[in-house]
């Protein structure tokens, strides 16, 4: 009986001291800082969903790096005898990670968008130059390297806003790096050609004025063609009548030189001949005094200097006609206009009308800056 | 002799219980790893990224879990089971989605590449139609060497079509259609002036 209530009491010790020692075991367990280490992970993966891996790789990187050391100490630290184990540097690597993820966030966030910004104004700015290249040579003869670079140049640029769109703006910003080289490199190339072919402005402008000034003193009409701007303008007493659209010679840039060129003279020069009915295949023409004394004087000129061979002939048969509005150069020198257009002038003008020929009435300076 | 048994008993119950409770599913963590693994090589990450993260943080989710059930003294594995056979689920499908988008973005290149030709070998037509003025012109100088880039393009993407290289491939003929196209248009208006 005495035997059976010590077992009884010692049966009772130890169900009670078990419980009490798991609890006690539990108690003094170290706790792992499993919710920073869940922060941690959250604020990368936030990161990585604003690009930070991208616009912010440095911060992001160290955050990475950071929450790997977390979960490697993490990890050594349970391979230690439960109550050895010590959580404080996985703690601290955990909450560095934290700090360096937010960091990367908004970093990459701010970076985003005015990288963002940036991208879209480079792309617009190179729209522009394409639209002013275009607007500038697309019929002016440029050379094929320069043709190339341009055309690879908007390729890039093309590509660039594809990707842009796609919200890749690094890899958009590389392509409008090349596109920006090629671009602007061929258009500062380009107008500093057609700087060249405005050399002779002054003497474009003068002959200019003084037509005007003669069709206002003589109070007659009087035509002038501005090459660059494909325009052929009528006054009336000094004032604008009608401005039409020209087409001109398929080598339209520079003076005429030599018969067959397909260049379009540049002087001053007056109607010879009105030509209508079957006298003429385009329909109605001035027939001018091209080349006048100045054009022969220049001509053999360039003969005697060996610009020119000797078996070189001068051109004629300049005219202003109609069969035009094709929307290109295609004649062979002389002027085309819409036969419409080319009732206008052909009414007005009469034999000794003037015709001033020149590369362009507006100055270098604003027609690049227009 | 009781006495001695009771104890080994208590001993036994005590040894057991706080060793007790389950492993690391290492087999299946292996398994989901592979997953997510053959996924990154199906380039999950290009074709279909969002979905890929989201695989990858289920993946960091259920690592930190098990750490978390390692520094315990009682392990509990469970529901990191549960969520392995989840994520291995969603990684193989993550996978195959891959597969399936990188399918229909090499499908569109392909269609671009056959629908650039065409408009390219359109454009070689209407370049013989175009006003016998733009022979020799700028305009018709501009438009070949347009075409030029357009076709070295398309080489180059065809060439990253070779590679698998499917969305870059697809950036690039995107451009050069559209180049094409454009050009395409500018020919038909030359040509259609020149008839009016």
């Amino acid at each position: 009986m005495r035997a059976n209530r010590r077992d009884l009491l010692l049966f009772s010790a130890i169900a009670v001291s078990i419980p009490l020692i798991v609890i006690l075991l539990i108690r003094f367990t170290p706790v792992p800082p499993a919710e920073e280490v869940e922060f941690a992970m959250e604020a990368i993966s936030r990161a990585e969903k604003d690009r930070a891996d991208t616009y912010s790789k440095r911060l992001y990187t160290e955050a990475k790096a950071y929450y790997d050391s977390a979960m490697a100490n993490w990890q050594m630290q349970n391979t230690r005898f439960i109550y050895f184990r010590d959580y404080e540097r996985v703690l601290m690597f955990a909450t560095m990670s934290i700090e360096k993820a937010e960091l990367a966030a908004e970093s990459s966030i701010s970076s985003t968008s005015s990288f963002e910004v940036r991208v879209k104004q480079k792309i617009d700015t190179l729209n522009e130059l394409v639209s002013k290249i275009n607007k500038l040579f697309t019929t002016y003869p440029l050379t094929p390297e320069t043709r190339n670079r341009i055309s690879n140049g908007k390729m890039l640029l093309k590509e660039a806003e594809i990707i842009y769109r796609k919200g890749q703006y690094l890899q958009a910003n590389m392509k409008i790096t090349d596109s920006e080289y090629l671009l602007t490199n061929s258009y500062e190339n380009a107008t500093s050609n057609l700087k060249d072919y405005f050399k002779s402005y002054s003497v474009w402008k003068n002959w200019v004025t003084k037509t005007i000034n003669d069709s206002r003193k003589n109070r007659n009409y009087s035509i002038i063609i501005d090459k660059f701007s494909r325009k052929c303008i009528v006054y009336q007493n000094g004032n604008k009548k009608f401005e039409f659209t020209a087409e001109l010679g398929k080598n339209w840039v520079g003076d005429k030189r030599v018969k067959g060129d397909k260049a379009t003279p540049e002087g001053m020069y007056k109607v010879t001949k009105k030509i209508d009915g079957r006298s003429t295949k385009y329909y109605k023409a001035l027939l001018i005094d091209y080349p006048n004394d100045e054009d022969k004087e220049k001509f053999k000129k360039e003969i005697v200097q060996g610009s020119l061979p000797t078996s070189a002939k001068i051109g004629n048969l300049i005219e202003i006609h109609g069969n035009g509005g094709k929307g290109i150069d295609w004649t062979d020198g002389c002027i085309a206009l819409t036969d419409r257009e080319m009732d206008s002038v052909f009414k007005y003008a009469k034999v000794g009308t003037p015709v001033t020929i020149v590369g362009s009435m507006v100055e270098f300076e604003n027609i690049v800056n227009r | 002799m009781k006495n001695k048994v009771l104890m080994g008993l208590a001993a036994i119950t005590m040894v057991a219980f706080l060793s007790s409770c389950g492993k690391v599913p290492q087999e299946k963590v292996d398994a989901t790893n592979a997953a997510i693994a053959a996924a990154q090589t199906a380039e999950a990450a290009v074709y279909v990224p969002v979905e890929f993260a989201a695989v990858q943080d289920s993946m960091k989710a259920i690592n930190a879990a098990i750490e978390v059930q390692n520094s315990k003294l009682f392990k509990k594995f469970g529901p990191i089971t549960i969520k392995l056979d989840e994520t291995l689920a969603a990684a193989n499908k993550v996978a195959a989605d891959a597969a399936v988008k990188k399918e229909e973005v090499k499908k569109e290149v392909e269609g671009l590449m056959t629908g650039i030709k065409a408009v390219l070998e359109e454009n070689t037509g209407l370049m013989k139609k175009a006003p016998r003025g733009k022979e020799g012109a700028a305009v018709l100088e501009q438009i070949k060497t347009e075409t030029a880039t357009i076709e070295a393009s398309v080489v180059e993407a065809q060439a990253m079509y070779d590679k698998g290289a499917y969305m870059d491939a697809l950036n690039k003929v995107k451009a050069a259609n559209d180049r094409a196209v454009g050009i395409n248009t500018e020919l038909k208006e030359a040509i259609a002036k020149v008839r009016r």
